[in-house]
């Protein structure tokens, strides 16, 4: 019932928003078509023109996909239909493009695509890797332009990975302004760069020639220590952009700061500082952005009418020990902030994970939705998927939340220099996606042996439950582990059937402190020193603490299979009306994993890990690969049936997007591989539609 | 066929190679569990292995007895299995399936354990 309302409650909304806007500029721009003045019967002086209304505050249209998360609310829900349960099953391969973008060999386990293109108009526009920004015939995949921002080897920190670009369109700029509509992306050797959406010419009047120095302020850094992965989110003409920091290196690690830059001059805006507040500006003198402090790495959320940015956070600096963090860290880390997007204040910030000791990063962009509340009503709200499997509903203005969470005791810290936090925060008025703590029972092989050895580790190991702090004596088990519950790919939202879906891993990891003794001894130091790498997986140093640390994630050292039983990952649908779990079922087959490495070849759903999140359409339909089988599957929202698949020539661990083209609808996905997932790299977009007559010598380059 | 012909043939040594499998297998087992009690866990894979090793000694001595105790070994870990984990496929697999196929391979043992027995009372 409330659908439609909110729909259309969206779209009135934007009106208020946008006079806003206009006011809050800090370059207004002239109104140059000031038509829709006379339609609506106001002074142009007085009150802007509705079609002078950024494209960024309207709704998109229907046959777009124009950020990331198809709008700044993150929905992933497109109202297209003409695919549907009905006829998915003959959904088909309409062209195949390559970016070219494979590594050398040194780098080919850093490879991680990742990437979502965007479409507008009758363009695609994607990153690469090594971030050359690209634009397609959306309906053919010819490729129209791309632009090369020369990012070397060097520069990839743990994985080489561009989720996306962003696009933005000034409406009062002349139609033939170069840079009236620009696509803008962070790279991996930090810098913000803007190009030209129809010629890929860089931006002249954007930073310094197109480019801006995203390392200005940071102090000491070392290529690959900081990189953007992830595209800025774009709310009142404002780029809002993140970066990472390489995980588990040092205490002295670079900043976390959060920026604002105006999407026109590449200006900065603002920049949030937990560790200078009040300040917004640039660091003067020897000052620098508060080094250590926790960063964001994934994609933002953003509303337009309230204008607020939701920032989804990491954890500081470094991420398995706590005992010398600041007032400011324990109150941010791995929590979700809302910035105010014109001052870049913090209006209000939600902790999933205090103290967090695990890594538990919000790696999940937020959605956005009008959530029903008890009393027959909708609220604004905000829904957060984490690593630990919670969901949280949050109200979008205040951060409180509108489902109950409670804070339940958990274990403390036996070291001396550690205090883990006395309790945390659950999401019960939610299902949650992680499986009950594990017990012996759940210890896995492929014969009684194997089995055994994973029971007599599990049992060697510290295991507590949920939020069992690090150990130096003995292993801990960190369960649901750092990958997730729910990664970068994060949820979707269907807003007419009131249906959320969530994908998520269930593997745990096994982990253990290592002294700085013993650390030293092996020859673990930071990326900044000689000897150091850009690896956070495995052993990682935490140089300044009194511990480096190992982490894995929990697998037979002979079998190489998994320690704990399947699903290693699967996908929940949940109605946000009842919130109950309407089903929840394993994700991917076991074809192309197996003991020792060797592919089973078993088509039989055993639930891979996975990484990269799902799109619902209007039709009915779920698209998701992610899973380590690389396959992409259409599922039916209301069953959860797989309804097709096709095997992707490469790991699918992206985001899918769907779109309209020339009248028809186009599925694609990035078959790219991930090396943590140890799937095949690729450099493939795929693009899949409905066979039509005539469609014979369709450009099928893959059987070329 | 030369297999059948003599006790000292190809299925006389295959029985043997097989029962040495059973025995190792139990042992390790065996040991693995003393491992696992000590520190808290399951005491079924002690059990289990001991049963292994015994069975697989018998075997190897030619006694029909192992076959049994073999059997009683498999049976009994299906209803632990079940016990355990239900009727989980993907669960129910490491405990069950290795062991079923040396229960199957057990029964291909009963023609040399049975000659044997009759050249031994002739």
């Amino acid at each position: 019932m409330i659908r439609p309302i909110t729909l259309f409650g969206l779209a009135m909304i934007s009106w208020p928003a946008f006079a806003q806007t206009q006011t809050q500029l800090p370059h207004p721009l002239p109104l140059l078509e000031p038509t829709d003045a006379a339609v609506s019967g106001q002074d142009p002086d007085l009150e802007p023109a509705s079609n002078a209304s950024p494209r960024s505050i309207r709704p998109p249209e229907p046959a777009d996909w124009p950020t990331y998360g198809r709008t700044n609310a993150a929905t992933r829900y497109s109202p297209l239909d003409s695919i549907n349960r009905d006829n998915v099953g003959q959904l088909a391969r309409a062209w195949v493009y390559r970016t070219g973008d494979m590594p050398p060999e040194s780098v080919d386990g850093k490879w991680a695509p990742e990437n979502t293109p965007l479409k507008i108009g009758t363009s695609l526009y994607l990153c690469t890797p090594r971030n050359i920004m690209i634009s397609l015939d959306a309906a053919t995949g010819r490729e129209r332009w791309r632009y090369d921002p020369n990012v070397t080897i060097d520069s990839i920190p743990y994985s080489a990975s561009c989720r996306g670009v962003a696009f933005h369109e000034q409406p009062d700029a002349p139609e033939d302004a170069l840079c009236k509509r620009r696509v803008i992306e962070g790279t991996l050797d930090a810098r913000l760069i803007a190009v030209d959406a129809d010629t890929g010419q860089l931006c002249p009047n954007f930073g310094d020639n197109g480019q801006v120095d995203l390392l200005q302020g940071m102090g000491e850094s070392v290529p690959g220590f900081v990189a953007v992965t992830s595209p800025p989110t774009i709310v009142r003409d404002i780029a809002v952009l993140g970066h990472q920091v390489l995980d588990g290196q040092k205490e002295d690690a670079p900043s976390g700061v959060i920026r604002g830059y105006d999407v026109v001059t590449g200006d900065l805006a603002w920049a949030w500082d937990m560790g200078r507040p009040g300040e917004t500006g640039l660091p003067t003198g020897d000052e620098v952005y508060t080094r250590g402090t926790p960063n964001s790495w994934t994609i933002s959320a953003g509303d337009e009418e309230l204008g607020l940015v939701y920032v989804p956070m990491g954890n500081s600096s470094v991420d398995y020990w706590g005992g010398n963090r600041r007032d400011f860290e324990n109150r941010y880390s791995t929590a979700l902030v809302a910035l105010d997007v014109t001052s870049g204040q913090v209006r209000w910030s939600f902790q999933t994970v205090h103290k967090d000791l695990w890594d538990y990063d919000l790696g999940s962009q937020p959605t956005l939705a009008e959530f029903p509340t008890d009393n027959g009503q909708t609220t604004p709200a905000v829904i957060l998927p984490t690593k630990q499997g919670e969901i949280f509903v949050l109200d979008r203005a205040t951060g409180e939340p509108l489902t109950e969470v409670v804070e339940r005791p958990v274990p403390s810290s036996e070291l001396p220099d550690e205090t883990a936090a006395p309790t945390q925060p659950y999401s019960v008025g939610m299902p949650s996606l992680a499986k009950p703590d594990l017990t012996g029972r759940d210890m896995w092989g492929l014969t009684p042996l194997d089995q055994l050895w994973c029971r007599i580790q599990f049992h060697r190991a510290s295991y507590k439950g949920r939020y069992t702090p690090p150990s130096v004596e003995r292993p801990f088990i960190q369960y649901p582990g750092y990958n997730g519950g729910n990664d970068w790919g994060s949820g979707s939202l269907d807003p007419e059937r009131g249906i959320f879906i969530a994908n998520y891993n269930n593997i745990p990891m096994y982990d253990q402190l290592i002294p700085r003794e013993e650390a030293n001894k092996r020859g673990m130091v930071p990326v900044d020193q000689p000897g150091g790498t850009t690896d956070s997986g495995g052993g990682v140093p935490q140089a300044g603490a009194p511990y480096a640390v190992s982490i894995k994630p929990w697998r037979n050292g002979f079998t190489g299979m998994p320690c704990t039983r399947p699903p290693f990952g699967g996908i929940m649908a949940i109605d946000i009306n009842s919130r109950e779990v309407l089903w929840d079922v394993p994700l991917g087959s076991a074809r192309a994993n197996g003991p020792f490495g060797i592919p089973s070849r078993m088509p039989i759903t055993i639930g891979t890990p996975n990484n990269g999140g799902s799109v619902i359409t209007a039709g009915g339909l779920i698209f998701i690969a992610a899973a380590t089988d690389n396959q992409i599957r259409a599922m039916d929202i209301e069953t959860g049936e797989v309804l097709w698949e096709d095997a992707l020539p490469a790991g699918g661990q992206a985001n899918p997007m769907t779109f309209e083209a020339e009248g028809r609808q186009y599925v694609v996905i990035n078959a790219g591989g991930h090396h943590f997932m140890e799937t095949p790299i690729g450099d493939y977009i795929m693009a899949y539609s409905l066979p039509t007559l005539g469609d014979t010598e369709s450009t099928r380059s893959l059987e070329d | 066929m030369t297999i059948s012909g003599s006790s000292n043939g190809f299925g006389y040594w295959l029985l043997k190679g097989f029962a040495a499998i059973v025995a190792l297998f139990g042992l390790a087992m065996a040991l693995g569990g003393i491992w696992l009690i000590t520190l808290g866990g399951s005491w079924y894979y002690l059990i289990a292995g001991a049963g292994m090793l015994l069975a697989g000694t018998l075997l190897f001595m030619l006694r029909m007895s192992g076959v049994w105790l073999y059997w009683l070994v498999f049976v009994g870990t299906v209803i632990w299995a079940i016990w355990e984990v239900g009727l989980a496929p993907w669960e129910l697999m490491p405990r069950i399936v290795a062991l079923a196929v040396m229960a199957l391979l057990t029964l291909a043992c009963i023609p040399v354990l049975r000659r044997h027995s009759r050249e031994a009372r002739s």
